[in-house]
């Protein structure tokens, strides 16, 4: 590490601040289905309870934890940029992500909305190219939002040559 | 090769509909190979005429091998129930076959008649199926790879599978056209056709390159089977393992009958029994030992050598005057792969660790239109060479890179001392681990009592037909099993110094050169140009140690190759070299703080 001392500055965007709300959500709804899992056994099964109660007890305290902290942290993480010639994204939280993509070689722009993300008013923007490593994936950003950058990234893809690969 | 069905999903048909889809259930006999377009006359967008169909001795081929794995068991089912003294039953095994054997001809039949295919000017397109019409149809441009391969019962009746790779993934298995079978003439002419393009200018490299080829009308020869390569067959991990295997079927063989067929077998022989044979052991563990061990490396050494040929004999790595590149290898499946030349974007130099150890290597493609389910498999399909000695394999995959300089000699940047670290991090736990294991052991080795060590050799007797096992741990004190802890540990350690020496990175002007690896330690090249895209990820270990995994997204090969646990500033000044203006716009150069640049995570919660 004797040369540059390079950083990847943070892209310019945050997602929207109902994305907090939106993570909060899923995170709060994996935590109750898993700390139902060992008390339906507790309740029914009198010997056990107690340990039952316990490991219950341990996973719902994890998964509070989680979801009081991480939808804030990714709230800080999740950036992305869209520029004439690439996009580029921040993601993750305790693991981090930054990926780029050049315009020239995207494939495909998609925007796609779950249930939970339409009651929050997001969407997310799905950026494929030809690699194996997964398509580029800008979550929780406003509906409208979305949409534009979708067709701005259709519009610069189409203005690029190549056959994207 | 009996079923099917699993290739061709769109003949799991059920029985009831079959009658009406055959436009003609009467005629038994095989169709032309090349009917006229009537054939389709629902059809409005084809332009009737040249559809050749496959090759109608493709049905005899998949007549022959069913019949060749049904026929003898048929035959044997009968003599057991005439044995058995069943005369009825006896009278349904042969009936049975034949009719499965005509009712899978038949299905085959009408495949037949439903697939056609074409190459036009821009695409090759391709119809199949005999209830769900199926037509499919890729441009020629996108055609990456073709396969040709030829198993023996194929071979014989002068046929060939034709594979055409797309490099593609939309939805699962849409990337491929398979033709099951067309001639071999069609085959070789599908192959030509289809990789020919505009590309003479390749032409022209090619013939001015040549030091270790001569050009012939197949083009550059990069590379001929030497006989003496196979001497590196066996130099795996699974030389040990085949024999081990063999003996673990064996053993458990054994098992299923609960012991008794050792006992049976050497009751027959006049074996002494298994107590006898286990002290006779014991007392001569010096001989029997490494004869046991010689024993399990012979079986490997000559199962491996047997597969390497059926793999390897006739191999021939040529580049044709257009710049596709041709493997062709096989002894009883003879395969023939050609990659457009455009499209093989680099090469893995694959050097495992016993290979490695007495200077072997392997090169392998990184190239689109050859990927598939899973790495495994796209690796296994993407192997150049056999294994050889590792400078034939530097100098083949400098050839197939064309580069006056081979990237696989530049000098790789070794990554920081960080990095050793984690990987010390990971030795400790594991060598932890053991010791907690070894601990537990030796509790219960303490605390056992004669009636356990009982239980334990009953069962060992009924697996195994020679005891030791039980018995030498009883007879080893307690604190043997610490030995195996600290053995653990040094391995763990060595495995961790060795990993990180492996890891390396660098940049020829046309390629970037990745190396990493302990186990199985892999250098890639891959062309700067097809990078397209990076992908940068941190743990939280990695961000506390200012390291980062760097990968470049590329369309060939696995998709994404990655510098591991390089220096964050380091690594992005690697890719911002390697991509131009790529990476640029995104990365910043902070106030000087001297050495403490890397341990500042960029985004911090």
């Amino acid at each position: 590490m004797s040369n540059d001392a390079l950083r990847l500055r943070p892209p310019n965007h945050r997602v929207d601040r109902r994305a907090v709300g939106w993570w909060s959500t899923q995170a709060l709804s994996v935590t109750v289905g898993l700390t139902v899992i060992p008390v339906v056994p507790a309740l029914i099964w009198e010997p056990v309870r107690f340990w039952f109660l316990v490991v219950a007890g341990i996973v719902g305290g994890v998964g509070l934890l989680i979801t009081v902290v991480m939808p804030r942290w990714r709230y800080r993480v999740h950036r992305w940029e869209v520029t004439d010639t690439a996009v580029y994204t921040s993601s993750g939280w305790l693991w981090q992500e930054w990926r780029v993509a050049p315009m020239s070689r995207i494939q495909t722009v998609d925007t796609a909305r779950g249930p939970l993300q339409r009651a929050f008013g997001l969407s997310s923007v799905t950026v494929t190219t030809a690699s194996a490593a997964g398509p580029i994936e800008i979550s929780g950003l406003d509906h409208t939002l979305a949409t534009e950058v979708a067709d701005q990234l259709t519009d610069n893809t189409e203005a690029v040559p190549g056959d994207a690969t | 090769m009996t079923s099917h069905e699993d290739h061709r999903p769109e003949e799991t048909v059920p029985d009831v509909a079959r009658p009406e889809t055959d436009p003609n259930p009467a005629d038994g006999h095989v169709p032309e190979p090349n009917p006229p377009g009537r054939d389709f006359p629902a059809e409005t967008d084809e332009p009737s005429g040249d559809w050749p169909g496959l090759s109608p001795l493709s049905v005899w081929a998949d007549t022959a091998i069913v019949a060749l794995f049904m026929v003898p068991s048929a035959i044997v089912a009968t003599v057991v129930l005439v044995v058995v003294d069943q005369p009825l039953w006896a009278l349904l095994p042969l009936p049975a076959t034949g009719a499965f054997i005509a009712l899978m001809t038949y299905l085959d039949m009408l495949r037949l008649r439903a697939v056609r295919y074409r190459v036009t000017a821009d695409r090759m397109e391709m119809r199949s199926g005999i209830i769900a019409k199926a037509y499919r149809s890729i441009p020629r441009e996108r055609v990456r790879s073709v396969d040709v391969a030829a198993p023996i019962h194929v071979r014989i009746f002068g046929l060939c599978t034709v594979t055409v790779g797309t490099g593609e993934k939309v939805g699962s298995g849409a990337d491929q056209l398979k033709l099951e079978f067309v001639t071999a003439e069609q085959g070789e002419r599908l192959r030509r056709e289809l990789l020919r393009r505009a590309g003479t200018d390749d032409a022209s490299r090619a013939s001015t390159e040549g030091e270790d080829g001569s050009v012939d009308e197949d083009g550059v020869e990069l590379a001929r089977l030497n006989p003496r390569w196979f001497a590196y067959a066996p130099a795996t991990t699974a030389t040990f393992g085949i024999g081990l295997g063999v003996i673990a079927a064996l053993i458990g063989a054994n098992a299923q009958s609960g012991g008794h067929g050792w006992a049976w077998i050497s009751e027959r022989a006049g074996l002494p029994g298994s107590q006898q044979m286990a002290d006779f052991v014991m007392s001569r563990l010096l001989l029997v030992i490494p004869l046991f061990l010689v024993g399990l490396l012979l079986s490997g050494v000559v199962v491996l050598l047997l597969a390497a040929l059926e793999t390897w004999w006739n191999y021939r790595l040529t580049r044709e005057p257009d710049g596709t590149v041709r493997l062709r290898r096989g002894l009883l499946t003879s395969v023939s792969l050609s990659v457009e030349g455009r499209r093989l974007n680099g090469v893995v130099l694959h050097e495992p660790f016993v290979l490695r150890s007495v200077r072997g290597a392997s090169v392998q493609a990184v190239a689109t239109g050859l990927e598939s389910g899973d790495d495994k498999k796209t690796s296994a399909k993407s192997r150049l060479s056999p294994a050889m000695p590792r400078s034939r394999a530097r100098a083949l995959g400098a050839a197939l890179m064309r580069q006056e300089q081979s990237p696989l000699d530049v000098p790789l940047a070794t990554h920081p001392r960080a990095a050793l670290r984690r990987r010390f991090t990971r030795a400790t736990f594991v060598t932890l681990a053991g010791v907690a294991l070894a601990g537990g052991l030796a509790w219960l080795h303490m605390v056992a009592t004669e009636s356990w060590w009982e239980v334990a050799r009953t069962i060992e007797e009924t697996i195994v037909p020679i005891p030791l096992v039980v018995e030498s741990v009883e007879a080893t004190p307690g604190w043997g099993w610490f030995a195996l802890a600290v053995v653990l540990g040094v391995l763990a350690f060595w495995y961790a110094v060795g990993s990180y020496r492996g890891l390396g990175h660098g940049l020829h002007p046309k390629y970037l050169v990745l190396r990493k690896g302990m186990g199985v330690r892999n250098t890639v090249t891959l062309e700067r140009s097809a990078v397209i895209g990076w992908r940068i990820t941190r743990s939280p270990f990695q961000r506390r140690l200012g390291l980062a995994d760097v990968a470049a997204t590329t369309a060939a090969g696995e998709g994404m190759y990655s510098a591991l646990d390089v220096g964050l500033g380091q690594g992005l000044a690697w890719a911002d070299e390697a991509v131009p203006e790529l990476l640029a716009p995104f990365l910043e150069r902070p106030e000087i703080t001297g050495e403490a640049e890397g341990s500042r995570p960029t985004v911090l919660p």
